[in-house]
């Protein structure tokens, strides 16, 4: 194309530096991983691997576990998210704009600190257990399956809210009074016509859950004790000293990232046919309920926000509470925190500092990439916009595993130091920052560009003074997001870490195996301040409290 | 005061011919419009000139120079947007000075530059505004103010108007026009509202598929299309096909919908299919032994406009046809009744069936 002179060889540039990257490290690692699940013990090609773990019971009741928890959250989580999202969307419930912010928090909190929360409370010497125990009151066991549903329930069900809300709020208003005209009653408009339309948001929603669940590695390693999960196993059979079998998690690896990469094409491929929320151009009214439904609904929608961020809400209370070993007392103190961090503030750097070089990298790389893909439609950048999706369904400890073998040797030595968690990060954050950054370029009406370039300033000036500067706000708010959720991040870090860079998360994932849970609920703490507080502060800044960016 | 000549002009996407082969002149100072419906390929021709899509085959002067070649940026062209394009970020005589700072030109020079254009659109002391106070039709005049400040070659128009209402849009199009006029710009415009064309236009083309159809005056695209697809884009016209019959000499019969219609001259040999084309304000309410040519036809519905009464007929066979009569007419006959349409033969165009 002539008459763009820089600004082309700009986006070219910035295409193939991303497909060079992502080819590095991400696919790279990825095919180590799968090249290693091809061998067989004498290192001949084979799919043997294969074949013993599909033979093998407990690797098996391994992916069912895996399996059936992620399916039971998704249909909690929609269960409980649409009622949810109508209110949020058609009821005037108090304190709504608290309540969306407030919604949003349990995507950035780390999860596993949520799980610890009901290890705390409810586990086998759990503070609840203890005192109900104490007048004769048993307690159900948490651990397994059912704690590791209610977490994820808990967690994850924002994924299936956000956009559900968004898509009752995209309903026009006359869609509604045409039904109500015909004939339909307030019950039968919700049923035949409201639910369908939202459903596509729904389910694009809850597959987003089944996804996290399959790769989420904490809250297993907190409430699954021996039972096998699939993430688990994959970190036990690379990391494990005694039983470590490269063939086999990698086998099992392959197994996880085949089944959420086919998830994630089958929520594409849906939503790709039904897109029938339109845009309103008159919002839906709140609809007049009358007392007693309004004071259920009210009840409804704070009694789930409330109750999904009571777990971190109660490790915050805990982690100022004495304890004497593993016995907790009512006195309040910080000796937790000091002998938590024990003279070393070293975690607390490291963790600010991987999550600001992450940011700041995942942000400087996906403004360009997200502009590109927007602006720049081409053969190139098609295959981009696939490849920049491919970490969505990479868990962290399959991506970390790959990374650890691709550069432990060769020509390119990474191991042990900060770059491989940055990258990492980077890797795995990439398309947050290319999707924030591709939602703000949207906004921006190509012809402002076409209009300074006819007014005189070269495309690359253009590019730099007006579209830059356009896009800021909504950068700082992509970048804290990351920053947020590095900050949070354990399953790559866990594979990733040497001592020397280990962050918080990895500081309570061993406070957590040790027997002092004071320590543990502090960490869990300042992980909690760490990404609720950012957050917090976007929202009261940029006055985004829809969770668009998540 | 520049002239504009394409030469051969082509642009394809895939497989579509976008532009195909168009070659204008464009007189100084002339407002010349590119009017067809959407896909015909005008807004293509115009962001060619405007250096936002390439020159696939063809070229572009303005005057001896020839400019395809040059970037966008150094074209020295004043272009209005659809959707006005102003930038947010910056304030009402921001948005004005931007060209200018652009060309270097010094703070007191663009200051008084940009409080004259300001004043010119009529929106003095508006400059420390920002975008988000203005109305839809304020933000127009500013981005012709941008636009006009940097004393561009040539001035292109990209339908302008279609984001105002009616009501300010004749308002704009006047002002438009006055400003063009007085400053002597050659300006390009392009529109698919055809009323907006012949209201603003010193010439017009008709483009479809990429090709012109036809380049004429106003007055000449509306009296006299020379192709059937500009006779039925330039307003509502009766297009009826028809089969040629006997030839008097100087008229021709030509059977349409169960009656004979005479058109001027020889327009083919008998028993071939032809398209008429019969402007409904050119047929008259006759009463019956009137001298002229007639047809008869039943009435099936009135709309009152106005200005104009619309009448709704049938021929005999029951092919619809239109009248535009005068508002203030009188006319009796109810829906159901007979009507008797008097007409011109020379009023009448004939083109070849498709």
């Amino acid at each position: 194309m002539i008459g763009f002179g820089g600004l082309n060889a700009f986006r070219t540039g910035v295409t193939l530096l991303a497909l060079a990257f992502l080819a590095l490290f991400l696919l790279y690692p990825l095919w180590i991983v799968l090249e290693a699940s091809l061998h067989d013990a004498h290192g001949a090609w084979s799919l043997a691997p294969y074949a013993k773990i599909l033979a093998s019971r407990y690797y098996v009741g391994s992916l069912d576990n895996s399996l059936i928890a992620g399916a039971l959250s998704m249909v909690c989580a929609t269960a409980i998210g649409v009622p949810l999202a109508f209110c949020m969307a058609r009821v005037d419930v108090p304190g709504k704009s608290l309540l969306m912010t407030l919604a949003s928090l349990p995507l950035v909190l780390p999860s596993f600190v949520g799980a610890y929360a009901l290890v705390l409370l409810f586990g086998h010497v759990g503070v609840i257990t203890v005192a109900l125990r104490s007048i004769g009151l048993p307690v159900g066991d948490i651990y397994g399956l059912s704690g590791i549903v209610i977490v994820f329930t808990l967690t994850l069900y924002p994924y299936v809210l956000m956009p559900t809300v968004a898509g009752f709020k995209a309903i026009d208003v006359s869609v509604e009074e045409a039904a109500r005209n015909l004939g339909a009653s307030r019950w039968r408009v919700f049923r035949t016509v409201l639910l369908p339309i939202v459903v596509p948001s729904v389910l694009a929603g809850a597959l987003l859950v089944f996804i996290e669940t399959l790769e989420n590695f904490g809250v297993p390693s907190v409430l699954a004790e021996d039972r096998p999960f699939l993430s688990l196993d994959i970190f036990k059979l690379f990391a494990g000293e005694s039983d470590s079998n490269p063939a086999a998690a990698g086998a099992l690896s392959t197994m996880l990232v085949g089944i959420t990469i086919a998830v994630l094409l089958l929520q594409r491929r849906y939503l790709a046919k039904r897109r029938f929320a339109t845009g309103a151009r008159r919002a839906p009214p709140t609809i007049l309920l009358s007392r007693p439904w309004l004071l259920l609904a009210t009840a409804y929608a704070w009694g789930v926000v409330l109750l999904s961020l009571l777990p971190f809400g109660a490790v915050l209370v805990i982690s100022f509470l004495h304890f004497s070993g593993p016995v907790l007392s009512w006195r309040f103190g910080l000796d937790n925190y000091a002998t938590l961090l024990h003279g070393s503030y070293q975690p607390l750097y490291n963790t600010g500092i991987l999550a600001t070089a992450a940011a700041l990298a995942a942000t400087l790389f996906g403004a360009p990439i997200g502009y590109v893909l927007v602006r720049h439609r081409g053969k190139l950048s098609t295959l981009l916009d696939v490849v920049a999706i491919v970490p969505f369904a990479v868990s962290g400890t399959v991506l970390g595993i790959g990374m650890i073998i691709a550069f432990n040797s060769g020509w390119l030595v990474l191991t042990g130091g900060w770059l491989i968690l940055v990258l990492a990060y980077v890797v795995r954050k990439l398309p947050f920052s290319i999707r924030s950054a591709s939602a703000i370029v949207h906004q921006i009406d190509p012809s402002l560009e076409e209009a300074s370039i006819n007014l005189g300033v070269s495309p690359l000036k253009t590019f730099v003074t007006l579209t830059v500067p356009l896009m800021a706000g909504g950068l700082v708010g992509g970048m804290v997001l990351v920053w947020v959720t590095v900050a949070a991040e354990l399953s790559s870090t866990i594979v990733l870490y040497s001592s020397r860079w280990a962050t918080m998360t990895v500081l309570m994932f061993q406070a957590l195996e040790g027997t002092a849970p004071g320590q543990s609920a502090a960490a869990a703490s300042i992980l909690i301040l760490f990404t609720a507080v950012p957050l917090l502060l976007v929202y009261r800044f940029l006055r985004r409290q829809d969770g668009s960016l998540l | 005061m520049t002239a504009i000549r394409l030469d051969a002009l082509t642009r394809t996407f895939g497989t579509v011919r976008a532009v195909d082969d168009i070659s204008l002149t464009i007189a100084e100072g002339e407002l010349f419009t590119l009017l067809g419906p959407s896909g015909c390929g005008k807004t293509t021709l115009l962001r060619m000139i405007a250096g936002f899509c390439d020159v696939e085959r063809g070229s572009i002067w303005f005057g001896d120079k020839r400019i395809d070649q040059l970037p966008a940026h150094q074209r020295n062209i004043g272009m209005v947007f659809q959707n006005y394009a102003i930038f947010p970020n910056l304030t009402v005589a921001d948005n004005v000075a931007y060209g200018l700072k652009a060309r270097k030109v010094d703070r007191r020079e663009t200051d008084r530059r940009v409080a004259e254009a300001l004043e010119m659109v009529q929106l003095p002391n508006h400059g420390a505004r920002w975008p988000h106070e203005l109305s839809g039709g304020q933000l127009q005049r500013v981005a012709i103010a941008r636009s006009l400040v940097i004393k561009p070659a040539v001035l292109l128009f990209d339908e302008p108007l279609s984001n105002l209402d009616a009501q300010l849009r004749t308002h704009m199009r006047v002002e438009i026009r006055q400003l063009q006029k007085s400053l002597g710009l050659t300006a390009v415009y392009v529109t698919h509202d055809q009323e907006e064309a012949l209201a603003i236009s010193d010439r017009i083309a008709v483009l479809r598929g990429g090709r012109i159809e036809q380049v004429g005056s106003p007055e000449a695209i509306y009296r006299t299309p020379e192709t059937a697809f500009v006779g039925s884009f330039m307003g509502a016209t009766n297009m009826l096909s028809g089969v040629i019959g006997t030839s008097d000499g100087s008229t021709t019969g030509v059977l349409v919908g169960g009656i004979e219609l005479r058109v001027p001259g020889e327009v083919g040999a008998a028993g071939e299919r032809v398209l008429l084309s019969i402007r409904p304000e050119t047929l008259r309410l006759v009463e019956d032994g009137a001298p002229g040519h007639q047809v008869a036809a039943r009435l099936t519905l009135r709309e009152f406009l106005g200005p104009i009464l619309r009448l709704h007929a049938t021929l005999p066979d029951g092919t619809a046809i239109r009248v535009a009569a005068l508002g203030g007419q009188m006319v009796r006959t109810e829906p159901g009744g007979d009507l008797l349409l008097g007409y011109d033969p020379t009023q009448i165009l004939v083109y070849p069936a498709p």
